[in-house]
């Protein structure tokens, strides 16, 4: 017999001081950490803790296709691996890729492919691994962040980085950065993801009900809460080199 | 047993020594400048949609030479360029080809008639024994083969040569890879870089575009010394006075070590 626990969602997502359940106000983001350069053979790599999120980025490339009949002769392919370990969740995730790994990782792909000049490398394939180690809500948000991450520090040209962030209604209010329980007890929401060199949406899926004026409010809320994570990418990228300037330096620069 | 002077290329691998370079670090889609009418977008930049910014495309240093704006990389891969020197290792051979990895997205292809000078005397018209036939002897899977590339392009996998100066197999020595877009720091401007390495470590280097470094000194202590000067410039390629720091480094480390 299987166990099965039913799952329980508390009926209120707010406290009584008007927070939400994790003690957050309600556009505040969960706190953001990244890193690259944390797996030693890819050409480059990321890693991002967001919330109780925890995902992996490694990218190779280019090299490659295998299988060869995916090559495109007149330009690259991106190919992006989303998967989940099966300690992330509450439940043992079985390890077969499924159905949501195989959306996840297309809509990510889709996502990160105009950012790169994939015309210049035909014939061969960028290959971007994403791993979720603790899965908390808004993975596929931290996915893209983390992958952008990683696409930049293994030096691939690129135009931009790509941010992203979901924004959802709980208790009949506009949140930003859905945590997991909020994500399922809430109303709404609406992960989205932005190109910086245009300010484009590149990602944007909806699951819930909303009025289209709330979404409205919804993209501005998102691009404020993008543009955060987004200081918080460069900064990451920087200091890895920043740091060693300094060392050399004798710590003033 | 080869002791010949070993030379890099003569390019101007100036870049990262440059007065103009800045140490500013930038990173892809960071707007480096908006000054359309006085700057042109040049190497690791270009221009927004509606032309009225310069940005950068990769990770990197800011340089500013003459008009251009170039973003100098830090990370990247090697794309292999007609005439370019480079390590490879032969990974598998047919009878008409051998396949060399050599760092890039494509395998090299060297082909036999490419790896003997061919004579140009024709000895005996009809006598085909005395002709050279293609064929693949000379060298074994995986040996350390110093080629130049023949050509190369966005689509066909790079040609190779062993046919030329300091081309050939290398039997001895150690080959350690680093990224290839700091492969000019290792070498300095006008070469001042590998000339202290060679001098201070007293070792024989071949530094190849694709990210390869080739050495052989008298013995190993001096070879473990300078791989690991290699690996401190790789590290610190981005930042000033890296020359001065190096030859300063491998002093200490020779007394540490007591070699001499």
């Amino acid at each position: 017999m299987p166990l099965i626990i039913k799952d329980e969602y508390p009926t209120k997502l707010f406290r009584e001081d008007g927070k939400r359940l994790d003690g957050r106000d309600k556009h505040e983001l969960r706190p953001i950490k990244m890193k690259v350069g944390v797996i030693h053979n890819a050409d480059g790599s990321a890693y991002l803790e967001w919330g109780n999120n925890k995902v992996y980025a490694a990218v190779y490339g280019p090299r490659e296709v295998h299988p060869h009949h995916l090559a495109k002769p007149d330009r690259g392919i991106l190919r992006v691996f989303y998967r989940m370990a099966t300690f992330s969740v509450f439940d043992r995730k079985r390890p077969a890729p499924g159905r949501r790994e195989k959306e996840i990782s297309m809509i990510i792909t889709d996502c990160l492919e105009p950012v790169l000049f994939l015309e210049l490398y035909p014939g061969t394939a960028f290959e971007v691994f994403i791993d979720v180690m603790d899965a908390d809500g808004g993975t596929r948000c931290a996915s893209t962040t983390v992958a952008a991450l990683a696409l930049a520090d293994a030096g691939i040209p690129m135009r931009s980085l790509v941010t992203s962030v979901a924004i959802g209604r709980i208790d009949g209010e506009l949140v930003t950065d859905l945590s997991g329980i909020e994500d399922k007890a809430g109303g709404a929401d609406l992960p989205c993801a932005i190109t910086w060199f245009n300010e484009e949406i590149s990602l944007l899926q909806f699951d819930g009900d909303m009025s289209l004026d709330e979404i409205n409010q919804c993209l501005l809320l998102a691009k404020d809460a993008m543009a955060k994570i987004y200081q918080i990418q460069l900064e990451t990228l920087k200091n890895k080199y920043i740091t060693i300037q300094q060392e050399t330096t004798g710590g003033g620069q | 047993m080869e002791s010949e002077e070993l030379d890099e290329e003569p390019e101007d691998n100036d870049e990262f020594e440059d007065e103009e370079t800045t140490r500013d670090l930038v990173v892809p889609g960071e707007v480096l400048s908006e000054d359309i009418a006085n700057f042109l977008p040049g190497r690791g930049t270009i221009l927004n949609k509606e032309k009225s910014k310069i940005i950068a495309l990769n990770i990197g240093l800011k340089q500013i030479k003459k008009n251009y704006i170039n973003v100098i990389p830090l990370r990247g891969f090697y794309t292999p360029r007609p005439g370019d020197k480079i390590i490879a290792l032969v990974i598998d051979k047919s009878p008409v080809k051998y396949i060399c990895d050599i760092n890039a997205k494509d395998v090299g292809i060297l082909k036999p008639r490419n790896t003997s000078k061919r004579s140009k005397l024709r000895v005996g018209r009809g006598s085909s024994h005395q002709q050279e036939e293609a064929s693949t002897e000379k060298y074994e899977i995986g040996d350390i083969l110093i080629v130049k590339v023949l050509s190369a392009d966005r689509l066909n996998r790079p040609e190779l040569t062993t046919v030329g100066k300091y081309l050939g197999k290398r039997s001895n020595g150690i080959v350690i890879s680093i990224d290839p877009p700091k492969i000019p720091r290792v070498i300095g401007r006008n070469g001042s870089m590998i000339k202290i390495l060679k001098n201070l470590a007293n070792c024989n280097v071949f530094v190849t575009q694709n990210g390869r470094i080739w050495l052989k000194g008298d013995d190993i202590a001096h070879e473990r010394l300078l791989i690991d000067a290699i690996r401190k410039i790789e590290r610190e390629a981005h930042t000033v006075g890296l020359t001065d720091r190096m030859s300063l480094f491998i002093e200490n480390e020779k007394k540490e070590r007591g070699i001499a």
